[in-house]
């Protein structure tokens, strides 16, 4: 890409759509909840022997 | 469907993906022929810690060491690689000659900072100080050598632009990481051999740790740049992807499936690989100052935390030597080489696993909900498509290497090892080849052209704000504790 060259245009800025949202909630709350679980489960039921 | 898709379904031998898992295989299968009493790979180069230059090279077996020299295994070494890789650069549909020209260069620049960094009062570790008869060093271990193959490149890369576009055609840090690390699956192999509970360990952490990482980093970045930072879903997606997940691919397989405009993920993709080559060059010696007590945590927050496959595995590979340098002097204890890498390659590969159902998940929610146009369907055989070709080898290598080791008589096993421990020798020099082309393609200029400068804004924020630090915890969560194997 030549120097200087302005990036493309991009379209007119939207604010996050209904499906947008959920996407982001989901995937958040679904991390979270499995951070738990999986991080009991590694800690408790398959602990690594020192 | 979109061009990105149609290349992804091209024939077994026309993708750096693809030729990552024929060359990878042929190299490790060429070490697994030693268990037919015949060595086809110990004539390969080995660079040793040195104080004379006629000591830093040797075959890598002890087989061989009598009637070749160290030059000349090199010399042999460079004319493998030449032929083995211009082979696929032709099916590949590239410029051969063009890629012999630039490979020369590159290999011997290359090799030339790998043997400048096993100079001892550069690499050598105090325990080795007698051996060699030095009084003090600068500790770095022979990894130093990628550091400065990285910095030749970046120097080239950002000041001859001539040279630089010389070298392209050769310079291919995606397929020579990808290599390396199908080679590394038969490593991985021995080590689940001989410590299969801890190997167990690491890839079951490896997995949580993955899962983590896709659902919260791409949500929060995602998030921070729709609206914080004013950008469109055809530029968020590919950034989220980029900066949260791995890179370059999972920006190019995004934008793919998206429908951005090709040119966006390219930009994304420039991004990435300047601010891998930052990370590369911090966050290893954070991680010993800070987990040299922790050392499968600082591996695997380099998996996390860097995000192209070819600096991962390189900030992976210098922890590795940085971390078990400074647990020898200041712990005392001798960690097994190679276990750090694992965690930290164990957590990229898994990564570059799930970009394929992500990236699938993504489509499907473009097409129904956001773009919607009628019509269109996505099916799941595009998980096949973008599922990441090399990783097959890395499993294959690594499962050859368990049939054949589990239950063999001694004599075997240690044939077996001395096979594949040959073999990896070119991993490390795919390993030094990474390098010194993620320098060369590291242009810092792309950051002054109009536009660069908010992307590169949420780049940071995200990825220096709270990506880096989220890698540290998850990577803490699951891996304290774990050491590798003693060796002293």
């Amino acid at each position: 890409m030549a120097e200087h060259e302005k990036l493309p245009e991009e379209g007119e800025w939207f604010d996050l759509l209904p499906v947008e949202k959920k996407l982001i909630l989901w995937s958040l709350g679904l991390g979270i909840v499995l951070l738990v679980i999986l991080g009991w489960i590694s800690l408790t039921l398959v602990p690594v022997q020192h | 469907m979109s061009q990105q898709a149609n290349a992804s379904r091209s024939s077994l031998l026309k993708t750096e993906d693809w030729w990552a898992l024929w060359l990878g295989l042929f190299i490790f299968l060429l070490g697994l022929v030693k268990l037919s009493g015949v060595d086809l790979v110990g004539w390969v180069v080995k660079t040793n810690t040195w104080l004379e230059l006629s000591k830093a090279l040797a075959p890598a077996s002890d087989a061989y060491k009598e009637s070749l020299s160290g030059f000349a295994s090199l010399i042999l070494t460079y004319l493998f690689l030449t032929v083995v890789l211009s082979i696929g650069v032709a099916a590949m549909g590239g410029k051969v000659g063009r890629f012999i020209g630039g490979f020369t260069v590159i290999f011997w620049i290359t090799y030339i900072c790998w043997i400048i960094g096993h100079y001892a009062y550069i690499a050598a570790t105090p325990d080795k100080y007698e051996k060699l008869g030095i009084g003090w060093s600068l500790r770095l271990t022979g990894e130093s050598g990628f550091i400065f193959a990285l910095i030749v490149g970046l120097i080239i890369g950002n000041f001859w632009p001539s040279v630089t576009r010389f070298l392209e055609e050769a310079a291919k840090p995606e397929w020579y990481i990808k290599t390396a690390i199908v080679i590394l699956g038969g490593k991985v192999g021995l080590y689940a051999l001989e410590s299969a509970g801890l190997a167990a360990h690491v890839v079951l952490r490896g997995f949580c740790a993955i899962i983590e990482a896709y659902l919260i980093y791409w949500a929060l970045v995602y998030f921070v740049s729709r609206k914080y930072f004013k950008f469109t879903p055809e530029w968020a997606a590919p950034l989220a992807s980029g900066i949260s997940i791995c890179g370059v691919s999972a920006a190019i397989a995004t934008g793919g499936a998206i429908r951005a405009r090709p040119v966006v993920p390219i930009i994304v993709s420039s991004l990435v690989i300047i601010f891998a080559v930052v990370e590369l060059m911090i966050l290893p010696f954070l991680a010993q100052a800070w987990l040299y007590k922790e050392p499968m945590v600082a591996g695997a927050w380099m998996g996390l935390a860097v995000k192209t496959d070819g600096a991962a595995a390189a900030s992976g590979a210098i922890v590795d030597a940085l971390i078990r340098a400074k647990a020898a002097t200041a712990l005392g204890v001798q960690w097994q080489e190679g276990w750090m890498l694992m965690a930290c390659t164990t957590v990229k590969v898994f990564i570059d696993i799930f970009i394929a159902i992500w990236v699938f998940l993504l489509a499907i929610i473009w097409t129904r909900y956001i773009e919607h146009k009628p019509g269109e369907k996505v099916s799941a055989v595009e998980i096949w498509h973008r599922f990441p070709k090399f990783v097959l080898g890395y499993a294959a290598t690594f499962v050859l290497v368990l049939l054949i080791g589990l239950g063999a008589a001694e004599a075997t096993a240690k044939t077996l090892e001395e096979g594949v421990k040959a073999a990896d020798t070119f991993r490390g020099i795919f390993f030094a080849l990474t390098f010194f082309s993620i320098g060369l393609a590291s242009n810092f200029r792309k950051l002054r052209e109009e536009g660069m400068g908010r992307l590169a804004l949420v780049y940071f924020v995200c990825l220096f704000g709270f990506i880096i630090w989220i890698a540290l915890f998850i990577s803490w969560l699951f891996f304290h504790g774990i050491t590798p194997p003693v060796v002293s």
